[in-house]
Order: structure tokens, then C-alpha cells, then sequence
């Protein structure tokens, strides 16, 4: 009794507590509260929704990507569909097509195209969904452990819930954003990699509080953890990923939370047998589901000058049904009504009104020409595209198992019009893996780099038991006085180079194998292993290494890390001896500048130094210091003392701490690291700049390395000038920059060949140098205009926002076609801003290649995939596109002409059921072949005579101007697809029916023959769909104008007997041949022309003779 | 090979068609090929336009226009739309033997039969000989579809009530005696139309189908009373009627009334003097229509047509004339390269 009324009152207590401190952490913005095990009050906070309405406070940790169940996929697969303005324009027509009194045609005939389409769009999303549906409940049904009454029961993922305490495994992925409270690891450590989510393959190490890590470790750790009761005050969910702020609330005390106690969900746990948290944000509020928005739907070039253009179509249809309604009511006012046999059809007696009806029944008569099918089969044929890219073996990568990915299916045409290409430099030009190959040891080079790494003859390096290979560098010297031990310096370097990292090691096969957060270091740990001084393994504050087989142990003391903006790390460490050591390395303008004074081997470091950079090597000096006691005493007071302040002032203090530290080195050396070029990289930018592409290099390296690079890939040619911001800037200010520009050019020694103006220049540009481009925006342009002029861009020391902005300026101020490549997560800005964007699939992990459009595994793909598919796409699709256009139109417009002759009646010169199939049956498959088979060229005519390429960056084949002539060559085509017959038939005994056949045989003959002019590879594929197309034709025809159908349903078939007639009927046949004749005749003289005018081009493309012939136009 | 297959499974299949290796075959069109192409087709058009144009030089036309809006024209006193059961006579000679068989069209030009709504005004199912549609006629027929007192009309519509209605009748003058010439008004009608699309309701007497209807406005006569001299060509399967409901093409047309096969002038019309009796019923002047007959034998390509023959030749010799224009600029482009 009394123990329970204690207990009440405990209760009530520290409920007041959470309501005093539930105010306080509101004021302060953390508004979220999680109470550790208490599942029951969070569950009934967990959102809900029926019918429509929604309540509740946070998700459940289910995820629910997909969008239709079996109720809902019909009304949302149709409202989805019908938000499509064509679709909607059919719907239209099809209601229009129900009023008796309009209905120029009957219902069923814009049915048929209309349902196909919204059935072919209906399946793909519905198999979409169901693969959607597959990989959520794959996500949903992953295990997981939860606290539940005392121990730890195996739920589902979507059975977590906020405030539950989770048990995760080494090499679990967090279900999750879990508040860490404690491991299995000293110092409740924990190591997460964070590839899924930054794409960073290195691990990073994440600590629970003290006070969790001391208070719940001891065992048994369930009964510790079913008893904890603190409360998290926190943010609300958000899409912060690097921040997060919270307090802990345990005990009457208050702890603070920062990103470093949370475990993210999709991360993995590793290197750590076991996590315990408590869940902080599950489901749609963790954040990396807050983070993944939608991605932008990029529409390429075409498909919006497509738009227009089909704009355009309904604005001219809209045009010529008013002045053919406006021919109606005159005729009916004129003619009609006092006709004997007519007058009695005037609608209500009043021209206008039947007019105004007759408005209506011409725009019913004339959509067809509004290409409905366009769409629908332009992505099936864009679907195709991306499958022949996913196909192609000569972009599939053996070594990695990789095949090219097209992660957007919409964009293929596109690639065959590229004119910019923005590239990264590290892992996209380069290969990301980093090879030690030389190094200066007080002032002595070894090894060297002129020859190249394969052809490199591996040294004997059976001493060392821990060696696993992989030094490509030939130094048995260095070996030799590695091995006795003599010169102090030579082991102070390789001391260095092991103790001053933060590699992590794991051991696989008797040998470590590391986990580094950059290549460089991996490069540089592996390579002091192969050499003998070997990294074992690390805690907290000790580092045990392998001098030549001697295990020794460093103290860690202080480690301070490798920022962008100190570049340089440095480590102070207790040796096995006592002495305390600074090892610290860094870029060589930073460690040069804190050199103690008359340093030894300065000078020969420093021209090593530029020997290295000359080599494309990158380099990295390595220095040490020896520390007295009392400066360490001083020091770590200090840094006790900054332990204690606000996060500002400690930043300050600790700035200037370190910089006292990092004092007075002593210089050991300096370490150079080749990132070798990937395969065929300079032939592929050669190739690409023929094809008239400008190849731009945007890389958060410096200036030297970014230049070298750029001669090693033959961005650069060797006398190319630069030309630096200095000079760029004065161009930039001059009020005439093109002029200033040829002035310099002109003026300079340099420039001799002054036929090719501009050529062989190159801008080079900084980062920090860029910033002023957003002060002057009118600097945009004038920098443009001046860049086209040049043979490249280089732009070095970019951030990822940078590199995105690069990319906006130039699709700004050139209407061209954009192409980011990049591999990395600091690359995703440039590929999403980008027209396209192009991921690697590379060493940096797979967040380059989640947001780009295509994924290659090597740069040189780039070459196939512009030259070849890009190439043969944007033909195809312009052939499609220009094709469709015509034939829809040729077809439809011929009522425009037959209405002149009909009283404006709105009567159709076609059988209804022939305008149903001549766009399903009669003139679909066939194109539908030529823009999946299609070639002008081979694919290896394509990469030998790059200059085809130009083609698509002029848009030769899709400019407004070409869609437009083709939308004339269809009016010229429906003119003579009407006036020859109306010419033979006019004033004879032949009646509606026979010219009704007679025209629509000439429609087919006409769309066939067009196809036939089109096609310039045929495959069987192709030979076979026109034949069956045309036939097929005569088939229909006779099938519709059966007996058979006719007697069933007289109303519909009205054609019965028409064709027997009419194709055994001399004149129709001639007519129909002149009439399709006649109409292809433009193209066919343009062929012709085109044959003759480039027949020896041609010839040489086509017959791929031994010798390389130069198809250069000047 | 199944091995490698087990270590890579992302590799893409090797085959014709995915690698876009598809045996094809790539026409190498050149200027030797495609300008004498054009010749030959041009040349080929020509022939047939002259063959055509030739064919349609040998047919016999004779078009006699009878609207009779001209003062002197002996029709112009039926022309007026009061008069009723006016007959007037064409008196016309033919020089030389008018081969045969002739074929007798009357014509109309300005007409649109083509009218849609003209043309939707029909009822096939009570065409077909369907019973159900002769007490309701498809709505389509409107306004021609149920008489003032709501009787329905059948046959219904527009097309059928303008059925054409003037008779003709053609003399020989022999001797200054007329001579009837035979006209045969068989099978001028479309197999189809005759036999299959056009069907009477099965009832005898015909006249017992008809029972409850009217018969269309604008008719003397009830259907089965079309023909009075010839009790099998009547109701729906009437020559006449056969070849007035189907529409023509275009305003002005022609419509075959009745051939020239019979008796002693199975050779054709000798040269003399004829002439022509028109009943002269049916009203064109209020749309500014006019009417004529023709008589014309055929060829195999049908009627007189120069059109056709002219348009081959024109195209033709454009093609002809585009292939010099193409060696031309042939010769321009590859005279620098020998250069």
C-alpha cells in the first residue's frame, strides 16, 4: 500500500519533470520526444489513415513506395493517365464522338487507339508497382532485434517502432535512426559505413554517450536496457544529414546529442560486434528517406520541341475546323438552304447552328492528325533504346561484371547531341586506385615513374610475411636500407606513414586488409606494409605496428584530422621508448611553411617535388617533431579546457592549438601517388573532341595536377596556352571580350598557327576564382562566347556545388546539349543539373551512379554510348518523329481539302473503320522497326568518322525548322492524296465508296513507300513489316467489307462490296499508284539529291576500306 | 562457357539482337543508280499516260445538257418547278456509228450527294429488308423519317427521297419515223448491291410489307410500285434505285441510267438523227444544278478520262526533267573532284 503510494508519487514527479522539461527542450526547438520503452505510448502516436484522412504523429518504419493496390490501380492508373493532355483531347473526342448529331465518325474508332494506349501505359506501371511492391516487402521483412519485456525478440523492419531499444549486428543494416547507447566495443565505439547513403566507402566511427556506455554495459545488458527509461528531446524529423541535435534526458541530468551518437539508417554496422540503440525516427522521418525527394524529370530537347510542334498541329486544326465550320454556315446560308433536296438537313434552319455543329464534327474528323500514338510508341521505342544500351557488350565491363545502365529511359536521343561534356577528374579520367610509385627520402628519389606500373618488375618482397602484394615500384636500395636498419630517417618516414592515418584494419587470410577514408591513404599505409612496416590494428589511444617484424605499440595521444581547409594531419604519439613524436603530413605548401628553419635536404625535396607534379603524380610531404613533456602537459590542458566549451570558441582555441603543434617540423620526405589515367581515356576525349564535343574537366584537385592530367589525356595539347584568371579577368572586364581576346591571341609569341584562332587555348580556373561569376552575372555570357572559342575548360579546387554551378552557366548562355560525368558522391550536384548525367560505376561507391541517368563502369564507354547509341538514337527517333508526323498528318488533312468539295459537311473520304487502322496496323510496325533498327552507318564507322556525330548537335535531323517542313510535306501530300482522285473522279459515274478505297489505298501506298525512301538497313524485321503491313491493308479492307460482317451489323460495315469493285478496277489501281507517287515524289527527289551530293562521303563511310580516309569538312 | 556465364550473371546476352548485329542489307544507293531510275520511271509514266490518253482519244462521248435555263432550249418551259408531268423532246444527230455497247448516263452537276448528313440519312437495316425498322426507323433518317401524322416512312432519309425521277425515252428517226431504241435497264447496278446489300422483306405480295408505312414525300409512287412494267424490279432492289443510292464521289457526277445493247443497235447507234423524251420531274434550278445525259461507250479503263492520262504524262516528264536536273548538279559535285 504505502510502497505503491511511493511509487505514485515517484511517478507523478517525474512526470512534472518531463512536463517542466518538455517546455524547456520546445523552447529550444526540439519538439520531438522519444521515451526509451515505451512502446505502447508511441505506438498510439504512430499515423494512421482511413479514407483519406490522416492522424497521428510519426511513421511507421514501413516503407510504402508502391502506389496502387488491386482497388485503387484502375481509378489512379486512369486519372494519372488522363492528367496527359493528349489522352484527355482523345477523351474528348471520343465524348464528342457519342453525339448523334456531331459524330463525324463513330465511337469506336478513337476508341481503339485510345484504349491500346492507355492499356500499354497501364501494364508498364502496373509492373513497375509490382516491382516495387517486391523490393518494399524485401526491405519491410528484414529481421531486426527489439527489447521486448526483458529480451531481445526478432521482429520485422516494419514492426519497429519509435522509443524501442534494437540490437544490431556487425554487418546489419540500421533499420532505423537509432540513438547509440552502447556496444560491444571499448568505449562503446561503433563503425558504420555510409556507402548506401554518401557513397563513401571508408568507415566512420560513431560513440555512445559516456553515460549510457558506463551505466548500461555491464551485464546483463538486457536487464540494464529493458530498465532505462531516459527521454530523447530532439528535432523534428528533417533532411539534415550531417546535423543533428538533441538532449538525452536520464536521471534528472541532461546529456547533449549530436550526429555523432546516431546510427542512420542504411548504413551498415561493421567492424563492431553489437549495437544497442534506442529508435529515434523510423519510416518516411528518418533521413534518408526525407532525403530522397523526387528526382526532376529531365524531358530532352526533342520531346519538347515535340510538344510545341503538336501544339502547334492543334492550333492550325483548331484554325482550319473554324474556317471550314465559317465555309459551312456560309454554304448552308447560301446554297443549302435553298437547295430542294439539302434544305431540309439545315439544323434547326440557322446556318449558324449547324455550323457551330459542324465545328465540332470536323474537330472529330481531323485528330488524327493529333499524333495520339506518338507518345505511346515513342516510348516504347525509347524503352527499347535504353535495352540496347543495358545490352551492348562492348560497354560491359568484364573485370567488374558491369554492364552500361540506362537508369532513364527518356533521354537516349539526347546523347546523340552533346556538346558539352563536363567531366570529373578522380575516378572518371583517372582509375581512383592510387599507386605508391616513388618517393623522396631526405632528398633521395626512389623508385621511378617514367615506366609504366604493369611493366614494372615487382621486387623480391618474400621477407616480409605480411606482404600481399600490389607496389608497383622498383627501389632495392630503399629495401636494402629498410632491411639494416640504419637510416634513422628512412624508418622515421615509413614510422609515419604507418602511425599517421586513419586507416582502419581487418584482418582476412593472415594479413590486414584496410578500410581508409581516402584512397591516398590506403595507398600510403599499403604501401609502408609491403615495404616491412606493417599497421596492425588500432584502438582509441594505441597503434600497434610491425617494424620488420618487430611488434611494437604507439600511444595515440592526439590525432588531428585531415580537413579540405588545413590540409595536413597530424598525429602526436608516445613511443614503445617514451618519447613523444609529431608525425604530420600534408600538401606541400602547408608542411613547407612550418618547417623548423634551415631544414635539412630542402632544396632536393623541392625539386623532387616538381618532378613528381611534372609526372602527374600526386604528392604529399611528410614531416616530423619531436615534442617535450612540458609542451605536452601545456598542450593537453588545453585541451581538457576546450573539451569544456561551446562548440564556437573550442573551434577558435583548438585552431590555434594545433597550429602551435604543427610547429617546427622536421621535413622526412615526400610521397608520390600515381592515379593513373583509365584505359583509353585519351583516345576517347580525342575522339570525343572530333565529334565536336567540348570536353570540360571540373575536379577538386589543384591546378597542377588538374594541368598535367589534362596534357596526359590530350586535353591539352602540348603548346596550348593557358590562360589564367589574370588574363581572363581583364578579357572579361574589356567592354569588347571577343576582340581582347584575338588581341592577346594575336600578340602572344606563341600562337603561331594563326589559322586556327582560339584552338589552342585553354582556360584554367579555380573555385575560389568562380565565386566572382555570381557577383557578375553578366560575366556569364562574355565567358561563354569566350570558352566556345577555346579548346577546353579547366577548372580545379571546385566544390560540389561548383561544379553544379558550371554546368547551370553553360546551359544558360548556350542552348546545347549538357553531359555531366562523375563518380563520385561530391559529383551528384553536377549529374542531376546536368541534361544528362552519367554516373561510374567506381571506387567511390554507388551514390554517382543512384542520381545519373546512364551508368558506365569506364570512361572510354562514353565513346559507344555518345558516338554510337546516342548517335543512332537521335536519328532514329528524329526519323520516327518526322515519319509520325507526316503520315498522320498527310492523312488527316486530306478532309480539309475533301470539305471544300462537300458542302463542308464534315464528311470523311476515309471508311471509318480504315482510320482505326491505318495508325494501328497499316503504318505503326513499320516505323516502329525502323526506329529500333535503323542504321546510316555500322558502329564502327560511327567511332571512325567521329565528324557524323556533328549532325545531332546541329539538330540536322530534329530542328523546329525540319519538323515544320515535314508538317508541309504532309499538307503538299494531303493535297495530292485528294485532288489527283477528285481530278480522275470528277464528273464521272464513280461513286463515294470506290474513291473512298481509292484514296486510302493511295494513303498506305504513300505511308509504305515513305518508309521505304526512310529505311537504309534492312533487316528481314523490316522487309517483313512493310510487306504485311500493305498487306495487311487489303486484307482489313476485304475483311471489313465483307458479307459476312455486313449482314451481322449493316450500320457499321457500309463498305460491303466496295473493294470487290475497286480492285479489280483498272483506274482505281492507277490512280492510286500515280497518287502515291506523286506525294513521295519530294522526298524521293530529296534522297536523290542527297544520294548524289554525298555518294562519295558515302561510299567510303559504308565500304570501311583499310585505309582511313579523312572525311574532314573545312 | 558455363562457368564464365556463373561468374559474371550480369553479362548481357550475346546475340544478333541485342548487340544490334541483325543481318541486314544496306542498298548502296549511287547517282548511277537512283538518276536512271528516275529516267525509267518517268519514262514508264509516260508510256502508260500515253496509252491511257490514247484509250481515252477512242471513246465516244456525247453529252447533251437539258437543265433548259436557256430560252431556246426545249426543256426550258418544264423547267419551271410548277409545271407537272412536263415532257420535252431533244432532237440531236450523230455523225458516225456510235459504237457499242453505249452506255446512257444521266448527269448532275452541283449536287451534293456527298453531303454527310445527305449521306447518314439512310436506313440500312430497313434496306437490308429488316421488318423490325419499317415501324421505326433509325434516327438518322430525320427529317425524312416519320410523316405529319407520325407514320413512319420507308423507305426513310434524305438520299432516298431525292431519288431522281426524270424517264427517258430514245428515238431513232428513221425515215422521219421514230424508232424506239431498246434501253436496257439490267443489271446496272453493283452485283453487291443488287444481290446482297438491298434485300426486300419476304413477304407476297410485296406490297402487304408496306403495310402501316408511307411511302418517301418526294415519290409519286410507293417503293414496290417503281417499276410498273417490270414486277421483279421493285422495292429496294430497283436498278434505278440501286444506283441513286449509291452516293457519288464528288458535286458533280454521273450516274448510269440505262445501256445500249438491244436489237439493231447492238453494234452501237448508227449515224442519223435521234431523239430524246424527257419526263422532266426532278427540280435542280433552286441550287443552281444542271442536268444532262450522256451516251458513251467504254474501254477498259472505264468512261472517257483525260485526266488521268494527262496527270501520268505530266509527272512523268517531271520525273524525266528532275533526272536531267540531277545530272546537272551530279556533274557539279563531282567536277571538282576531278579538278
Amino acid at each position: 500500500m504505502l510502497n505503491s503510494a511511493v511509487h505514485a508519487v515517484h511517478v507523478h514527479k517525474q512526470l512534472v519533470l518531463l512536463f517542466i522539461m518538455d517546455k524547456d527542450s520546445a523552447e529550444s526547438g526540439l519538439t520531438w520526444q522519444v521515451r526509451a520503452n515505451q512502446r505502447c505510448y508511441h505506438k498510439r502516436q504512430q499515423k494512421k489513415s482511413f479514407l483519406g484522412l490522416r492522424w497521428g504523429r510519426c511513421s511507421d518504419n514501413q516503407v510504402r513506395s508502391y502506389k496502387y493496390s488491386v482497388l485503387t490501380f484502375l481509378p489512379m492508373t486512369l486519372f494519372e493517365q488522363f492528367q496527359r493532355a493528349a489522352n484527355l483531347y482523345f477523351l474528348f473526342m471520343m465524348a464528342l464522338q457519342c453525339v448523334p448529331i456531331i459524330s463525324s465518325i463513330q465511337w469506336y474508332i478513337s476508341i481503339i487507339p485510345l484504349l491500346l494506349i492507355l492499356s500499354v501505359r497501364g501494364v508498364k506501371d502496373l509492373i513497375n508497382d509490382m516491382g516495387r511492391r517486391r523490393s518494399d516487402a524485401e526491405v519491410n521483412s528484414r529481421p531486426c532485434d527489439v527489447l521486448i519485456s526483458q529480451s531481445f525478440t526478432t521482429l520485422h523492419w516494419k514492426d519497429l517502432c519509435v522509443g524501442d531499444i534494437v540490437r544490431i549486428h556487425k554487418d546489419q543494416t540500421i533499420p532505423a535512426d537509432v540513438v547509440l547507447l552502447c556496444s560491444s566495443e571499448p568505449h562503446s565505439l561503433s563503425y558504420v559505413e555510409t556507402a548506401d547513403i554518401d557513397g563513401e566507402t571508408n568507415l566512420k566511427s560513431r560513440q555512445a554517450l559516456a553515460v549510457t556506455h558506463d551505466r548500461l554495459t555491464s551485464e546483463p545488458s538486457e536487464c540494464l536496457l529493458a530498465n532505462f527509461d531516459g527521454v530523447v528531446f530532439c528535432e523534428e524529423p528533417n533532411d539534415g544529414m550531417h546535423a543533428f541535435r538533441g538532449q538525452l534526458h536520464w536521471r534528472g541530468e541532461r546529456f547533449l546529442l549530436d550526429i555523432e551518437h546516431l546510427l542512420l539508417r542504411g548504413t551498415v554496422l561493421r567492424n563492431t560486434l553489437m549495437a544497442y540503440g534506442l529508435v529515434i525516427y523510423t519510416g518516411a522521418d528518418t533521413k534518408i528517406l526525407r532525403n530522397c525527394g523526387k528526382i526532376r524529370a529531365k524531358r530532352t530537347r526533342l520531346e519538347k520541341t515535340l510538344n510545341r510542334v503538336v501544339i502547334g498541329i492543334m492550333v492550325f486544326l483548331l484554325m482550319a475546323v473554324l474556317l471550314l465550320a465559317i465555309g459551312c454556315g456560309v454554304f448552308t446560308s447560301r446554297v443549302m438552304i435553298h437547295k430542294g433536296f439539302l434544305s431540309a438537313l439545315v439544323i434547326n434552319g440557322d446556318p449558324v447552328y449547324t455550323g457551330f455543329l459542324v465545328y465540332w464534327s470536323y474537330f472529330m474528323l481531323l485528330s488524327p492528325a493529333v499524333p495520339i500514338m506518338l507518345y505511346v510508341t515513342f516510348e516504347m521505342i525509347q524503352t527499347f533504346h535504353s535495352k540496347f544500351i543495358n545490352w551492348d557488350l562492348e560497354i560491359y565491363w568484364c573485370q567488374g561484371d558491369c554492364p552500361a545502365q540506362a537508369r532513364n529511359t527518356s533521354l537516349c536521343e539526347e546523347l546523340g547531341q552533346v556538346e558539352y561534356l563536363l567531366s570529373d577528374k578522380t575516378g572518371t579520367l583517372t582509375q581512383n586506385r592510387l599507386l605508391f610509385r616513388q618517393c623522396c627520402i631526405a632528398g633521395e628519389i626512389y623508385g621511378d615513374s617514367s615506366a609504366r606500373a604493369e611493366d614494372i618488375e615487382p621486387m623480391d618482397l618474400t621477407w616480409n610475411p605480411l606482404s600481399r602484394g600490389g607496389l608497383y615500384m622498383w627501389a632495392p636500395t630503399l629495401v636494402e636500407r629498410l632491411r639494416a636498419q640504419k637510416c634513422p630517417t628512412v624508418r622515421r618516414f615509413f614510422t609515419a606513414l604507418t602511425v599517421c592515418h586513419t586507416v582502419m584494419a581487418q584482418w582476412k587470410d593472415d594479413a590486414p586488409v584496410y578500410q581508409a577514408a581516402s584512397p591516398d591513404e590506403e595507398a600510403l599505409v599499403s604501401a609502408a606494409r609491403e615495404l616491412g612496416w606493417v599497421f596492425l590494428s588500432r584502438t582509441r589511444d594505441d597503434m600497434v605496428i610491425s617494424e620488420m617484424g618487430v611488434t611494437r605499440h604507439y600511444k595515440l595521444l592526439a590525432l588531428v584530422d585531415f580537413t579540405s581547409h588545413r590540409r595536413r594531419m597530424s598525429v602526436l604519439v608516445r613511443e614503445p621508448e617514451g618519447a613523444l613524436k609529431l608525425y604530420c603530413k600534408g600538401a606541400d605548401i602547408v608542411i613547407l611553411e612550418r618547417l623548423q628553419r634551415d631544414c635539412a635536404h630542402l632544396e632536393s625535396t623541392e625539386q623532387a617535388l616538381e618532378l613528381f607534379s611534372k609526372a602527374s603524380l600526386r604528392t604529399l610531404c611528410i614531416a616530423v617533431r619531436s615534442v617535450s613533456e612540458t609542451s605536452w602537459e601545456q598542450w593537453s590542458r588545453t585541451l581538457a579546457q576546450a573539451a569544456a566549451m561551446p562548440t564556437f570558441d573550442r573551434n577558435a582555441l583548438l585552431e590555434k592549438l594545433h597550429n602551435e603543434m604543427e610547429r617546427n617540423l622536421q621535413l622526412l620526405g615526400v610521397t608520390a601517388i600515381e592515379d593513373r589515367l583509365q584505359e583509353g581515356v585519351p583516345e576517347t576525349i580525342s575522339l570525343l573532341k572530333q565529334a565536336g564535343i567540348k570536353v570540360w574537366v571540373l575536379t577538386g584537385d589543384k591546378k597542377e595536377t588538374a594541368v598535367n592530367i589534362g596534357y596526359a589525356c590530350k586535353l591539352l595539347d602540348p603548346d596550348t596556352r593557358l590562360l589564367e584568371w589574370q588574363e581572363l579577368r581583364q578579357i572579361l572586364q574589356s567592354p569588347d571580350p571577343g576582340g581582347h581576346f584575338h588581341k592577346i591571341q594575336q600578340t602572344e609569341l606563341w600562337a603561331v598557327e594563326k589559322d586556327k584562332p582560339g584552338v589552342q587555348t585553354a582556360v584554367v580556373l579555380t573555385g575560389p576564382e568562380l565565386t566572382d561569376f555570381d557577383q557578375r552575372p553578366e560575366w556569364g555570357a562574355k565567358f561563354m562566347s569566350l570558352a566556345r572559342q577555346c579548346q577546353t575548360v579547366l577548372c580545379c579546387r571546385v566544390t560540389p556545388g561548383q561544379k553544379a554551378d558550371i554546368v547551370n552557366l553553360v546551359r544558360k548562355h548556350t542552348s546545347s546539349i549538357t553531359l555531366s560525368i562523375g563518380d563520385g558522391a561530391n559529383d551528384v550536384n553536377m549529374i542531376k543539373t546536368a541534361h544528362i548525367g552519367v554516373g561510374l560505376t567506381g571506387v567511390e561507391g554507388g551514390q554517382a551512379v543512384q542520381s545519373a541517368d546512364f551508368s558506365l563502369s569506364r570512361f572510354r564507354f562514353l565513346q559507344k554510348l555518345l558516338l554510337v547509341h546516342g548517335r543512332w538514337s537521335y536519328r532514329r527517333i528524329s526519323l520516327f518523329l518526322r515519319y509520325f508526323l507526316f503520315k498522320t498528318c498527310s492523312f488527316a488533312l486530306v478532309h480539309l481539302w475533301f470539305g471544300i468539295f462537300n458542302g463542308y459537311s464534315a464528311q470523311s473520304l476515309y471508311e471509318t473503320w480504315f482510320i482505326a487502322f491505318y495508325t494501328t496496323f497499316y503504318t505503326s510496325v513499320q516505323i516502329f522497326f525502323v526506329a529500333i533498327f535503323e542504321k546510316d552507318v555500322s558502329a564502327e564507322s560511327s567511332l571512325r568518322w567521329p565528324e557524323l556525330y556533328k549532325c545531332g548537335q546541329r539538330q540536322e535531323l530534329s530542328g523546329p525548322l525540319v519538323l515544320f517542313t515535314s508538317l508541309l510535306y504532309a499538307l503538299y501530300a494531303s493535297l495530292v492524296l485528294f485532288f489527283i482522285p477528285c481530278g480522275v473522279y470528277y464528273d464521272t459515274a464513280v461513286d463515294y465508296q470506290t474513291m473512298a478505297v481509292t484514296v486510302s489505298m493511295a494513303a498506305v501506298f504513300t505511308a509504305n513507300i515513305e518508309i521505304v525512301l526512310l529505311t537504309r538497313h534492312w533487316t528481314k524485321f523490316s522487309i517483313g513489316a512493310v510487306c504485311v503491313s500493305v498487306l495487311l491493308y487489303f486484307i482489313c479492307s476485304r475483311i471489313t467489307h465483307s458479307k459476312f460482317l455486313f449482314q451481322s451489323s449493316p450500320a457499321d460495315y457500309l463498305f460491303y462490296g466496295a473493294s470487290d469493285e475497286a480492285f479489280t478496277d483498272p483506274v482505281v489501281w492507277l490512280t492510286a499508284l500515280l497518287t502515291a507517287w506523286t506525294a513521295v515524289l519530294p522526298s524521293m527527289t530529296f534522297l536523290t539529291l542527297d544520294v548524289i551530293r554525298t555518294v562519295h562521303a558515302k561510299h567510303k563511310v559504308h565500304s570501311m576500306s583499310h585505309q582511313p580516309v579523312e572525311l574532314r569538312t573545312q | 562457357m558455363v562457368k564464365e556465364e556463373n561468374e559474371s550473371p550480369n553479362r548481357p546476352d550475346n546475340t544478333a539482337f541485342t548487340q544490334q548485329r541483325l543481318p541486314a542489307w544496306q542498298p548502296m544507293l549511287s547517282a548511277g543508280i537512283v538518276i536512271p531510275g528516275f529516267v525509267l520511271i518517268g519514262l514508264a509514266f509516260i508510256g502508260i499516260g500515253v496509252a491511257l490518253l490514247i484509250t481515252s482519244r477512242n471513246i465516244q462521248v456525247l453529252e447533251l445538257d437539258y437543265t433548259g435555263t436557256e430560252q431556246n432550249s426545249p426543256c426550258f418551259q418544264c423547267s419551271d418547278p410548277d409545271k407537272q408531268n412536263c415532257v420535252c423532246t431533244l432532237q440531236f444527230s450523230i455523225n458516225r456509228l456510235f459504237e457499242g455497247p453505249v452506255f446512257f448516263y444521266y448527269g448532275l452537276s452541283n449536287y451534293f450527294q456527298n453531303y454527310r448528313r445527305y449521306g447518314v440519312s439512310r436506313d440500312d437495316g430497313q434496306l437490308y429488308g429488316d421488318l423490325s425498322y419499317f415501324k421505326e426507323p433509325y434516327d438518322q433518317c430525320e427529317p425524312y423519317r416519320y410523316d405529319r401524322n407520325k407514320r413512319p416512312i420507308v423507305p426513310c432519309g434524305s438520299v432516298v427521297n431525292s431519288l431522281f425521277n426524270d424517264t427517258f425515252r430514245l428515238f431513232q428517226i428513221v425515215n422521219g419515223q421514230q424508232k424506239e431504241v431498246p434501253l436496257d435497264g439490267k443489271g446496272i447496278a453493283w452485283w453487291t448491291d443488287y444481290n446482297i446489300k438491298f434485300r426486300n422483306p419476304t413477304v407476297t405480295p410485296l406490297r402487304n410489307a408496306f403495310n402501316g408505312t408511307v411511302k418517301p414525300l418526294f415519290w409519286p409512287r410507293p417503293a414496290y410500285e417503281l417499276d410498273t412494267s417490270d414486277p421483279a424490279n421493285n422495292g429496294f432492289i430497283n436498278q434505278d434505285f440501286l444506283v441513286w443510292m449509291r452516293r457519288a464521289a464528288l458535286p458533280d457526277f454521273r450516274k448510269l441510267y440505262r445501256r445500249i445493247t438491244e436489237g439493231d443497235y447492238t453494234n452501237g447507234l448508227p449515224a442519223g438523227n435521234y431523239s430524246l423524251e424527257i419526263a422532266y420531274n426532278y427540280p435542280v434550278l433552286s441550287f443552281n444544278g444542271r442536268k444532262m445525259v450522256v451516251f458513251s461507250n467504254v474501254s477498259w479503263m472505264g468512261g472517257k478520262n483525260e485526266f488521268l492520262g494527262i496527270a501520268y504524262l505530266v509527272i512523268g516528264t517531271l520525273c524525266v526533267v528532275m533526272s536531267v536536273v540531277m545530272l546537272i548538279v551530279y556533274a557539279k559535285f563531282k567536277f571538282p573532284e576531278e579538278e
